[in-house]
């Protein structure tokens, strides 16, 4: 069953794999991700691969979706956590309610892991840094990443996810990505690339105040701790991510190759690479004037939340109140 | 006239008379007892010495100790007792003497360099009147260091003080402290400035550790050092900081002590012995052992702006670049095992060094990769 249009995969033999996503980021070959938040100026769309000059409709969708999607992935958390007995929500709670997902679950742990190399390495930089670690107490080296082998140390019972700490695979997700801006700062100029590096820079973590109360989390009984938010911000980051990927996928979906009798078993990437192979300056043109409508990305959700394939029923467990999370 | 000088009564005894002069240890980074002591002694007398004096004349050049230690490692005693009273007189005069070539022991140049010894002496003794022409002597003698393999540079150095222009442009070469303990650091033949490019990483920051071989009462450290801090509840060290060199240190009871924030070898070392002069003017039996610098941060600046997403792409093993959490590029170089920062604009920080000449071959290796992603 081709589901995403004739430039696709055949669906069929993805059936079983929980990640649908995965495969729709794989043919995505353009972009990155942006967040759209009002903390976040257009740019940092721009950034994750979006246009130069976003929509605002299109802004404010996302950020509606991103929204609605941390709210209930918060509800959730609580939840957990409420089974737990805990007074806070931790990042234990975040880990358990994604430990489906292996790619994204991984995706995250690498996240953790780099945040707290970063900041091993800063410590050492500057003799400041060195102080204040150590007179808050000289635990911090690691704690994200002892936090997540304890916890999934503790939930793993036939052994896979502690696989995950040693696996070494390409996330092809990341790759596609990475290929993506690659290739789009190879036709920038400097000024132009200095603003593209300004905006890639733009994060939620970085106004974690700001975030918070966009968040709203003054309802609920059970708040996040430190960590948890940092995951909260990373996992909405990636939101945003998922849904430019889905959202350039479905657009180019849009755009009829007619007269190809073999574009229904060409992936998407190789086609339009080379179209971008060609025309390099027209490519660039294209993306500016051609900025993700709010359209793509409501396809682009109905896509994922649809249930297909025989299995879809079973797949994912976030589905009861009817909403399929992006991130995770 | 004890024949072995006890630790408490050596600065008693050198202040006038003639001790029986210990014979020179019969090998090398072999120091007994008493000859540390009598050598720590003088050196951090005359730390404390500068400590208490106004701000040195010249950034470049550290307090302290001047030849009165050096000296003496010859086994010329009457020269150093001639000198002894010049030597206070010339500490006096030169706020700003570079020590950093003083061992922590004797070692096998010193006694090699008898003949050298004198020559200070001579230089000294007609040169006492001109602090000025010394200090830039001085400090050429620690650039001449860096400058040549062997330890026979320091004559080198010392002929030719007029010398001290041409040679003081790059003052920072590799094998530092090639005059301290042959052992620590063994003379690697370096290629000088990268050949491709004029750019030399200028080294940032210095964290060392020393131990001091003796329990610490922390609080009674604390009440009685200035600049000192203590909260016990926060953090079980006493924080101490002096201005000159600019470092802090973090002092444990254990006897352990951590210094930071020096911009060279020396200074990092020079800044340790004053924190151990500082303990033990309140009274420990603070020793100077096992100095090692733990951590080298250099940085400096390729000049063209770099594209890091090309370079996260083609050394995906070696990098990680996540923009949303931190602006640079981290590169974990394998060989040598250092860590380099790299940032759109230009700027290349590398830590993660134990040794100076490992900051320097990492930035050759990353030069080339750097220029091969320029941003036009």
């Amino acid at each position: 069953m081709v589901v995403f249009g004739t430039t696709f995969f055949n669906f069929d033999s993805f059936i079983g794999k929980t990640d649908s996503i995965e495969i729709i980021g794989k043919s995505v070959f353009l972009c990155c991700y942006h967040n759209i938040l009002p903390l976040l100026n257009d740019s940092g769309r721009y950034s994750l691969g979006d246009a130069r000059r976003p929509l605002h409709e299109t802004a404010v969708l996302v950020e509606d979706v991103v929204h609605t999607q941390l709210i209930n992935l918060l509800q959730q958390a609580a939840e957990v956590s409420q089974l737990r007995g805990a007074r806070v929500i931790t990042p234990e709670d975040l880990l358990f309610l994604m430990r489906k997902d292996k790619k994204k679950l991984r995706r995250l742990l690498k996240y953790m892991f780099i945040r707290d190399y970063k900041s091993k390495i800063v410590k050492g930089i500057d003799e400041d840094d060195l102080l204040e670690d150590k007179l808050s107490g000289s635990n911090n080296t690691n704690k994200r990443q002892k936090i997540a082998q304890d916890f999934l140390n503790s939930i793993d019972q036939t052994g896979e996810l502690l696989a995950m700490f040693e696996d070494d695979e390409v996330d092809e997700v990341k790759q596609e990505r990475m290929e993506r801006a690659e290739r789009q700062t190879r036709i920038m100029d400097s000024a132009q690339y200095a603003e593209f590096c300004e905006s890639r820079q733009l994060s939620f973590s970085k106004k974690a105040s700001k975030f918070r109360d966009w968040l709203d989390c003054s309802s609920m009984e059970i708040k996040p701790n430190v960590v948890a938010m940092e995951i909260l911000a990373y996992l909405a980051y990636e939101t945003v991510a998922q849904l430019v990927d889905l959202a350039l996928l479905v657009r180019q979906d849009m755009v009829t190759k007619a007269g190809d009798p073999f574009s229904h078993a060409i992936s998407a990437t190789f086609i339009q690479y080379h179209n971008s192979a060609e025309s390099t300056a027209a490519c660039g043109v294209e993306a500016h004037s051609d900025a993700i409508q709010p359209c793509h990305i409501r396809e682009a959700i109905r896509r994922y939340s649809h249930k297909i394939g025989p299995l879809s029923p079973f797949t994912n467990a976030y589905r009861r109140n009817g909403m399929a999370f992006l991130a995770c | 006239m004890a024949s072995a000088p006890r630790p408490e009564r050596v600065p008693r005894l050198l202040a006038g008379c003639l001790p029986p002069y210990p014979p020179p240890p019969p090998t090398v980074g072999l120091l007994s007892m008493e000859q540390e002591e009598t050598y720590l002694e003088l050196y951090l007398d005359q730390c404390a010495a500068q400590d208490d004096l106004a701000p040195p004349r010249s950034p470049l050049f550290n307090p302290v100790a001047p030849y009165g230690m050096y000296i003496l490692n010859a086994s010329n005693l009457d020269t150093a007792l001639n000198s002894n009273p010049e030597v206070k007189e010339a500490s006096g005069d030169f706020s700003s003497v570079d020590l950093s070539f003083l061992p922590d022991e004797v070692t096998q140049e010193n006694k090699d360099q008898p003949v050298i010894s004198s020559r200070h002496e001579t230089e000294e003794n007609s040169e006492s009147q001109s602090p000025q022409s010394r200090l830039p002597s001085l400090s050429e003698q620690d650039i001449g260091l860096g400058l040549n393999s062997s330890s026979l540079s320091n004559s080198h150095s010392q002929l030719h003080p007029g010398d001290t222009d041409s040679v003081q442009p790059s003052p920072e070469k590799p094998n530092s402290d090639s005059l301290s303990l042959a052992s620590i650091t063994p003379m690697t033949p370096m290629t000088p400035v990268s050949e491709c490019c004029g750019i030399v990483p200028q080294l940032q920051n210095i964290v060392s550790t020393v131990n001091l071989a003796c329990k610490l009462d922390l609080k009674k450290i604390a009440l009685h050092a200035k600049n000192a801090e203590y909260n016990p509840k926060r953090f079980a060290a006493v924080i101490m900081r002096i201005r000159e060199p600019r470092t802090t240190a973090l002092i444990f009871s254990s006897g352990k002590m951590v210094c930071t924030g020096a911009k060279s070898e020396e200074q990092s070392r020079l800044a340790a012995r004053k924190y151990a002069r500082v303990v033990q003017k309140l009274g420990f039996p603070a020793r100077f052992l096992d100095f090692k610098i733990q951590n080298m941060v250099g940085s400096c600046d390729v000049r063209f702006p770099i594209r890091l997403e090309g370079l996260v792409l083609t050394h995906q093993q070696f990098s990680s670049y996540e923009p949303e959490l931190f602006p640079g590029l981290i590169y974990r170089m394998v060989k040598p095992r250092i860590v380099l920062l790299i940032f759109v604009s230009g700027k290349v920080v590398l830590t993660g060094a134990k040794e100076r000449s490992e900051i320097y071959e990492a930035f050759e290796n990353i030069y080339p990769i750097l220029k091969g992603f320029k941003k036009a």
